[in-house]
């Protein structure tokens, strides 16, 4: 502002001490604030780089606090996965004595460690980060699985994983009991073994094979399929085999091997010689009839809950179970897809088709993110809680006949299928996964400290005010300010008027 | 001579003494007047015979220099615009807030992207999502806050153009008065330069509020110009009027057509009767009310469509979603199609193409209008500066539409056609190859929450979805700024942040990811009206480099506006010292003159009292 001069007075010493006063003022408000300016034309040619600068340093504080928050969730994921190994490697452990004592009531034991360890896998799946579900993929709102006794039981409506390997159960069985397969004679030396029909289930004839003298194996052929063993011209010797070969549900494949033997009654896996080829036969068709039998109450059981449990975890929200179409079951001859309304579905979480990990990210860095979700329905998580529910599921009645084999049958199966074949996903995978997040996340941070010490100190030169300059300045500002008073007082006191002799 | 002629030189003497101390008395007692100018007495010796027989006064001086006064008007005019102009950029920047501050927009719009931040890191989590909302709240809140009070300073400008304007023709009337009655006295006298001071002082008012031409003529009379030539007072004052508006609000604006007019407008009624449009003819240039005038008309119009460019960005960014038209090879003719049905007004089908004759890649800009009036567009009506822009009416219906599109093909050697629905098709030449179509694109405006893409109407204009249409009356985004609000349907449903679909989980964190990067990384074009881009071009870069032109761009204003007003006060400051150096009175000197006075009154004294002694001793005899 200019200012009008007084008097004969200096306009210009007057707004030179107006101008002292404002600059003193100022630097006093810099010392108090430790601002500048409190205005951005006052911050000189470097007002745009605050902005930028603000700016950046308001978006690493991003970063860090997302870096912080994917740093507690990994951890977290890390905690229950390490867990869960360990609880893999116990039913594990567990299975494998059961089945050396072979005793009565081992698997009962092997059973109830199944289902404690299912119900704390399930419970690990279902790990929360504040509020937010680990293993549910996108759906973080939801949690990953159902409870043991929901997934084992079913609910009032929905049926359980027990009622799906029952089902399974009888439409593999048949209703005698023979693996779906009929075994008669007819005409009278030819023993026919054939399929009940066209169907998934029970025993799936693939081969077979004689070195029975007399003996003609033929099949399997047709549709049914069906095999037959014919004696023609005499009986085989002592000691002569044929062998069967069948595929079971689950994909694995089963030899039964007949041995003719002179005993009568013959041992198991035996056939009593007869006098002719008829009497021959008909003693194949019942020793068969017995060893299938069994072989149906053990290793077909087996497959059957194997191959159920599959069904029965092979699903999601989008692809429900497939199950046995029926009732009634011992006759089905195909599968139908379940529904959400009338069957469990154990993975409650988000399912999509693409890769797990890339259902949770986080922006770490402008130009980098990390990957760190995770699904309960991946195949290495899936593959253990399936092998470990159907361990739970599947009851030995001490009673059965066939009671060891079962429980032989389904261990070496359940073992078979966690031991965690070469090619397919582990949770080892998907701890490196995260660990390979983690260490992302650890560079990001120390690289966001550097850059934030950085930036924080040019935005403090540019903004901020050294107070031992301002100090200085004030004190010279004062001595010249002083002086300048003092002078422009004596210009003041010294007019002519105070010299003048008074009359 | 004689004695009787030596009394009455004595009483000459002692008369023109005492008017001198009169007017030592008076220029003593006006030391502190302001405008108050040195008077000094002109004497002369009166003659008779040959000889000095006494002393007279001739006339009374005023101590002026009319060069320095000349040259301090102007510097007057200059200095009080830069004052004004500079104090109006201070508030402006009070507006920006304090640097690195809570209130400053910098701050409240890094607070908003802080808060997406942790939304992309956690979309399920409920507090993550409010506080989203209330920093987009808050942000469009600070617009809104700072558009009001950027459209108060241009009602504070308007109002002070009619103070201002009172001031100027109360000073005009006044001068004019003055001169009247300087001219109705026959002398110099020490009443005559009393009123020239007074009219002095009127001038220098006037000068302050503009830049005035002041014009000495014979007999003591002045005229005063505008320095473009207008007469302002002359015999009689002219009179300026100013019709000052109540409101200001973003869209009100000055205009030679006086139905278009939202501001006040400055206008000089002549004495005879004449009238002249002041601000259309820009006849004031300086001064208070040519200062008042800039902020009002360009600075602060600017500074709100930086704004209002701020708050389109940030709606189109999340709002806006490209569509690339698929390619349709038909016959020997290449091209595109695109659906334009669902454009809303503003709106917008790219085409680009390339001349073959002069390889040229030119960009063809059609923008849905649905008020026919607004039509044809100006070349500025979106952002982008580099391409032709044509205006397509829509309110006639496809045909119409194909119609007003082929026209504006013609003469590039494409077709447009519309082979169904509401499908646009546009082919080159085919085999006269002297045109390319490289593609053909639709931007539309989302106007769901749940679309199914990630765009959505995150920010409305009101109630009403922002899509930059062009109307009549302007362009959406004027004033844009201050309507700018957070959509009430993501108030009421936060959830809206993430689900893009029905289906779309809590975790999703693709529409986060998106409105962040759109917010923070994506490029978008601002237009020049923003005056960012330098010269008249528009500008290119995402909100956050935006921003930091803009704040750079109104510093840098501000504080050259201070140093001009600074400057200006120095040399406004060194002017009147040399003025009053020679204009004011001096008390010393006076006292001199004092001293000089009551010397030559006792010697005159002296005189009286020997010529008694001789007319005694006369006597005696």
């Amino acid at each position: 502002m200019s200012v009008s001069a007084i008097g004969s007075q200096s306009a210009l010493a007057i707004q030179q001490l107006i101008s002292m006063r404002a600059q003193f003022d100022d630097l006093q408000r810099q010392l108090s604030t430790g601002q500048k300016s409190n205005t951005y034309s006052g911050l000189g040619l470097d007002r745009g780089v605050t902005v930028s600068l603000n700016a950046q340093l308001s978006a690493i504080g991003g970063y860090d606090s997302s870096i912080s928050n994917v740093t507690t969730r990994i951890n977290i994921m890390n905690t229950a996965l390490t867990r869960m190994s360990a609880i893999g490697s116990t039913v594990k452990s567990a299975m494998v004595q059961a089945s050396t004592t072979g005793s009565g009531g081992g698997p009962s034991l092997t059973q109830q460690t199944a289902q404690s360890s299912l119900d704390e896998l399930l419970g690990l799946l279902n790990t929360q980060a504040g509020d937010r579900y680990l293993f549910s993929g996108r759906a973080t709102d939801q949690p990953a699985v159902g409870t043991m006794d929901q997934i084992l039981n079913g609910t009032g409506t929905q049926a359980g994983l027990k009622q799906l390997i029952s089902e399974r159960n009888q439409a593999d069985l048949g209703a005698n009991g023979l693996g779906r397969l009929t075994i008669v004679r007819a005409p009278i030396n030819t023993v026919t073994v054939a399929e009940d029909s066209v169907s998934p289930f029970g025993f799936k004839l693939a081969s077979v094979s004689s070195t029975l003298t007399h003996g003609t194996v033929a099949g399997p052929t047709g549709s049914p399929q069906s095999l037959s063993i014919r004696f023609v011209g005499g009986v085989p010797n002592a000691g002569d085999t044929m062998t069967l070969r069948f595929n079971l549900p689950d994909g694995t494949s089963q030899n039964l091997t007949m041995t003719a033997t002179t005993d009568s009654p013959p041992g198991a896996n035996e056939f009593t010689i007869g006098a002719s080829a008829g009497a021959t036969a008909a003693n194949l068709q019942s020793a068969l009839t017995t060893s299938v039998g069994k072989l149906a109450g053990s290793s077909l059981t087996a497959a059957s809950a194997v191959k159920a449990s599959n069904d029965f975890f092979d699903a999601d929200s989008n692809n429900p179970p497939q199950r046995v179409a029926g009732p009634p079951f011992a006759t089905a001859t195909g599968m139908t897809a379940g529904s959400a309304a009338n069957t469990v579905i154990w993975y409650t979480g988000e399912a999509g088709s693409d890769p797990a990990s890339s259902t949770a990210t986080a922006r770490i860095d402008p130009s980098l993110t990390v990957s760190y979700g995770a699904r309960a329905n991946e195949d290495a998580i899936r593959n253990m809680v399936q092998n470990i529910a159907t361990l739970a599921a599947v009851t030995v009645s001490p009673n059965d006949p066939n009671a060891a084999d079962l429980s032989n049958a389904l261990n070496q199966r359940l073992t078979a299928n966690m031991s965690e074949p070469a090619g397919t996903q582990t949770i080892t995978d998907i701890e490196t996964g995260l660990a390979t997040a983690q260490s992302s996340l650890k560079a990001a941070t120390s690289r966001h400290q550097q850059t934030s010490a950085t930036l924080s100190d040019f935005l403090q030169q540019v903004q901020g005010v050294s107070n031992e300059q301002v100090g200085t300045e004030l004190l010279t500002l004062q001595t010249r300010m002083q002086a300048s008073m003092q002078t422009t007082a004596m210009l003041f006191q010294t007019s002519l008027v105070n010299y003048l002799p008074h009359a | 001579m004689s004695l009787s002629q030596a009394l009455s030189s004595a009483i000459a003497g002692l008369k023109v003494n005492q008017s001198s101390l009169a007017l030592v008395a008076a220029n003593v007692a006006n030391a502190d007047t302001p405008g108050y100018v040195r008077k000094i007495v002109n004497q002369a010796a009166t003659t008779g015979n040959n000889t000095g027989i006494g002393v007279a006064i001739s006339s009374i001086q005023r101590e002026l220099d009319q060069y320095v006064q000349r040259q301090l008007r102007v510097e007057n005019a200059g200095a009080s615009y830069a004052d004004t102009r500079a104090h109006m950029y201070q508030q402006l920047q009070s507006v920006y807030g304090q640097p690195g501050s809570a209130n400053a927009l910098e701050t409240v719009y890094n607070n908003f992207t802080s808060a997406l931040q942790a939304l992309s890191t956690s979309p399920d989590d409920n507090a993550a999502r409010s506080a989203v909302i209330s920093t987009a709240q808050l942000l469009a809140q600070q617009l809104n806050q700072m558009t009001g009070s950027i459209q108060t300073l241009r009602g504070n400008a308007e109002l002070d153009i009619a103070d201002s304007v009172t001031k100027a023709n109360e000073a005009m009337s006044q001068i004019a008065k003055l001169n009247k009655q300087i001219s109705s006295s026959t002398s110099v006298d020490s009443a005559t330069t009393t009123l020239m001071d007074q009219r002095d002082s009127y001038i220098d008012q006037l000068s302050q509020l503009m830049d005035i031409n002041v014009v000495q003529n014979g007999n003591n009379q002045v005229s005063v110009f505008t320095n473009s030539g207008v007469q302002l007072v002359g015999a009689q004052a002219g009179k300026l009027s100013f019709d000052a508006q109540g409101t200001m609000t973003a869209a009100s604006r000055w205009s030679a057509d006086p139905s278009q007019r939202t501001v006040g407008t400055l206008t000089l009624t002549s004495p005879n009767g004449g009238s002249i449009d002041l601000v259309q003819s820009k006849s004031i240039r300086s001064g208070q009310i040519a200062a008042d005038l800039q902020m009002r008309d360009q600075d602060l119009v600017q500074a709100q469509s930086q704004l209002d460019a701020i708050a389109a960005g940030m709606a189109s960014a999340l709002s806006n979603k490209t569509t690339t038209g698929s390619a349709v090879p038909s016959g020997l003719q290449n091209g595109f199609e695109v659906d334009i049905g669902n454009l809303s007004a503003g709106n917008t089908i790219t085409v680009n193409y390339t001349d073959s004759l002069t390889h040229t890649a030119r960009t063809m800009t059609l923008v849905r209008v649905n008020d026919s009036s607004a039509l044809p567009l100006a070349g500025s009506a979106t952002a982008g500066a580099n391409s032709k822009v044509v205006g397509i009416d829509f309110s006639g219906g496809m045909s119409s539409v194909l119609t007003q599109i082929n026209a504006a093909l013609a003469n590039t050697g494409m077709v447009a056609s519309n082979p169904i629905g509401n499908t646009l098709r546009i082919l080159d030449d085919g085999a006269g190859n002297i045109v390319d179509v490289n593609s053909l694109s639709t931007t539309t405006t989302a106007t769901s929450l749940s679309g199914g893409s990630a765009e959505m109407p995150f920010f409305m204009d009101g109630s009403q979805t922002y899509s930059g249409s062009i109307s009549v009356l302007g362009s959406q985004s004027l004033g844009f700024a201050g309507r700018i609000t957070v959509n009430g349907a993501l108030l009421s449903d936060p959830s809206k942040l993430v689900a893009y679909q029905a289906s779309t989980s809590a975790g999703d964190s693709t529409r986060p990811n998106f409105i962040y990067q759109q917010l923070t990384g994506t490029s978008q074009t601002f237009s020049a009206d923003t005056g960012i881009g330098g010269g008249g071009s528009s500008f290119s870069g995402s909100i956050t480099t935006f921003l930091r032109q803009v704040i750079s761009q109104q510093g840098e204003a501000a504080s050259s506006a201070t140093n001009l007003q600074q400057g200006q006060d120095v040399v406004l400051s060194s002017l009147q010292q040399r003025f009053s150096d020679g204009s004011s009175v001096n008390v010393d000197q006076e006292m001199t003159n004092l001293l000089n006075l009551q010397n030559s009154y006792a010697a005159n004294a002296r005189v009286l009292s020997a010529v008694n002694d001789m007319f005694t001793t006369l006597m005696k005899m």
